[in-house]
């Protein structure tokens, strides 16, 4: 039973991927924002860095300061627009075809849930590499760059339920590519580009509830100081929170599509 | 006695705005058998099968496949089930090969049986050379005849194909129906929908006749085209324009009330067809009041045809079947 279930998500898993990376626009739309802002901010701030609230976060670099929210911008770029390949399956008959086979419905949700950890998790990898490249280090090493990838695609698979969710309710892809930008200033709010010392107290107030935040503080150490465990368990439970709630509505709306 | 493999009992099917699609349908299919729908668009043929193959709920009614419920038994109909829709549905960025796989898979076909089935449904559809190119590249006849070995990776007990020839060359058609052909002389039940007559002629026992969701007529292509009786009678005529034309339609139909061989008269652009009992009788008499003085309505070019499932369409229908189709309804969201 359960092992069906498994055996049925690993293989719409491995279609799901190899659909994904067969498309180089695809990889490459992803890593060319965050490139792009982590290449132009570093050299445009570059002197931002003297002010006394960066001081604290322990980067001795602008762009050591702006790697790690750019590779949670990345696993954030990877699943934005990710609820809109079920949703052309869906209209294209493709997912009748899967439903039509002696398979568990929610396989095919799975199916194409599961892979986002491998997307994000590769994509934010690609940036965390380039970003060394750049001059950025990563004090706790290859494990800590493993721990970097995990965090990142745990969060993109949560936070893809922000596409899910709107796909497949409007069953529309401009509607899920606009919804889509309502996500975007809780990125730029997030301490991606300055630390919370520098910013308003109301923004001080959102980031102690954005999950973005809690995703690049728990990275920002393992990049220019060392393992910090609060702040990745911190992580951990904002992104099993977020995850339960969306992909709890992600799971409800995909049943009210395919009853 | 063998139970049939499809059972249908007063399928009604109303959409949601209250498009009675399909209006209270019973057939039944034997072990073997190959029936065909044939209906013009928007009969109820697509929603008809997306019920058999337990992807739409149907309204009221009971349908069975293989013995088992679609409603309350649908993952035992769907391992039993092979399925083409009208419009091939594929994964583009997998390849041909891959594409088979996957479905084989989720039917639980076996490692070595798999990779056997595949290379043997590639060949058959003479699909080898382009195997390993993404079926995104495919012309519209690799793709419908890759979705077609899809359907029959599993080997399955019943077949349902809806209109599995549309948007395909003659000859592909032909080698198409030669294959499933085979396939039902190998015992799998098969259910088809078509616009096409000629498909259902050649290649059904049975044909159905289906109008505004209702079946109108069923019999085997040789009954059917039995119960007509009469000839069908082509008649072209010289005309100086449609309007022209239009009035030699109730010219004709004048000269010829009270001719008593005479079934039907069907206008059509180039002149009028006739349905009439033993034509070759007939003629001598037909020509003979058409020719009547004061009239100017002149026969350039005369055919006698047998019954053809065509003229059974017409007699049941009222009407010739159109050719083009669509089968996925478009979702407008917001
Ligand atoms: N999803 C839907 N929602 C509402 N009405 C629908 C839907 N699908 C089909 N219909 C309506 O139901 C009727 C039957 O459609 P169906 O697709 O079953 O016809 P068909 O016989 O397959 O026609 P075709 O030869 O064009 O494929 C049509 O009037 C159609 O407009
Ligand atoms: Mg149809």
């Amino acid at each position: 039973m359960i092992g069906d279930f498994f055996y049925e998500a690993w293989y719409l898993s491995l279609r799901t991927l190899r659909r994904f990376f067969r498309v180089p626009a695809n990889w490459i739309g992803i890593i060319f924002f965050p490139l792009i802002q982590l290449f132009v901010f570093s050299q445009l701030f570059k002197d931002i860095i003297q002010l006394p609230g960066f001081r604290s976060s322990g980067s001795g670099s602008y762009l050591a300061y702006l790697a790690p929210g750019q590779i949670a911008f990345t696993a954030f770029f990877a699943v934005a627009w990710s609820g809109s390949a079920i949703l052309v399956e869906y209209r294209n008959g493709y997912m009748d075809k899967l439903r039509a086979t002696p398979i568990f419905r929610v396989s095919i949700l799975v199916g194409e849930l599961a892979p986002l950890f491998i997307e994000s998790a590769i994509m934010a990898g690609g940036i965390l590499l380039l970003s060394v490249l750049l001059g950025a280090t990563i004090k706790t090493g290859l494990i800590g760059a493993a721990l970097i990838l995990v965090l990142s695609g745990l969060f993109g698979m949560a936070w893809a339920g922000t596409s899910f969710v709107p796909a497949l309710l409007t069953k529309s892809e401009q509607a899920t590519g606009t919804l889509s930008l309502v996500f975007f200033p809780i990125a730029f709010m997030s301490t991606a580009f300055v630390p919370p010392a520098l910013m308003p107290g109301w923004l001080q107030t959102v980031n102690s509830w954005n999950p973005i935040t809690f995703l690049i503080e728990a990275i920002r150490p393992l990049m220019v100081s060392g393992y910090d465990w609060a702040a990745i368990g911190k992580a951990l439970i904002a992104i099993a929170v977020l995850g339960l709630v969306l992909q709890s509505a992600t799971l409800w709306a995909f049943r009210r599509l395919t009853a | 006695m063998i139970s049939p493999i499809i059972e249908v009992e007063n399928l009604v099917k109303v959409y949601p705005g209250g498009t009675r699609a399909v209006d209270g349908i019973s057939f039944n299919v034997e072990p073997g058998e190959l029936l065909g729908f044939l209906g013009p668009n928007g009969a109820g043929k697509t929603t008809t099968i997306r019920i058999l193959a337990t992807l739409l709920a149907a309204t009221s009614g009971t349908a069975r496949v293989a013995g088992f419920d679609v409603t309350t038994q649908a993952a035992d109909v769907r391992r039993r089930l092979g399925l083409a829709m009208q419009t091939p549905t594929l994964d583009a960025f997998a390849t041909g090969r891959e594409n088979i796989e996957l479905i084989g898979r989720m039917h639980r076909v076996g490692r070595a049986e798999l990779k056997r089935r595949t290379d043997e449904l590639l060949e058959l559809m003479g699909l080898t050379d382009v195997a390993r190119k993404l079926a995104g590249t495919y012309s519209g006849g690799m793709r419908r005849r890759l979705d077609l070995a899809c359907a029959l990776v599993h080997r399955p007990r019943v077949l349902i194909l809806d209109e599995p020839t549309e948007g395909l060359d003659p000859q592909s058609r032909i080698a198409l129906w030669e294959e499933l052909e085979r396939i039902s002389r190998d015992g799998t039940t098969m259910l088809l929908t078509t616009h096409y007559m000629e498909e259902a002629d050649r290649l059904c026992n049975r044909v159905a006749i289906i109008d505004n969701g209702r079946i109108v007529v069923d019999g085997t292509p040789a009954n059917l085209k039995a119960g007509i009786g009469a000839d069908s009678v082509t008649l072209q005529l010289e005309a100086s324009g449609s309007e022209d034309m239009a009035r030699l339609h109730e010219e004709v139909r004048g000269l010829l009330a009270g001719f008593e061989s005479l079934e039907s008269v069907t206008p059509e652009p180039f002149g009028v067809r006739l349905a009439i009992r033993d034509a070759g009788r007939a003629i001598p008499e037909l020509m003979r009041r058409l020719d009547r003085n004061g009239h100017d309505v002149h026969v350039i070019g005369l055919a006698v045809g047998r019954p053809s499932l065509d003229d059974v369409f017409v007699k049941y229908t009222g009407r010739r079947i159109r050719t083009e189709a669509a089968d996925q309804p478009l979702i407008l969201g917001w």
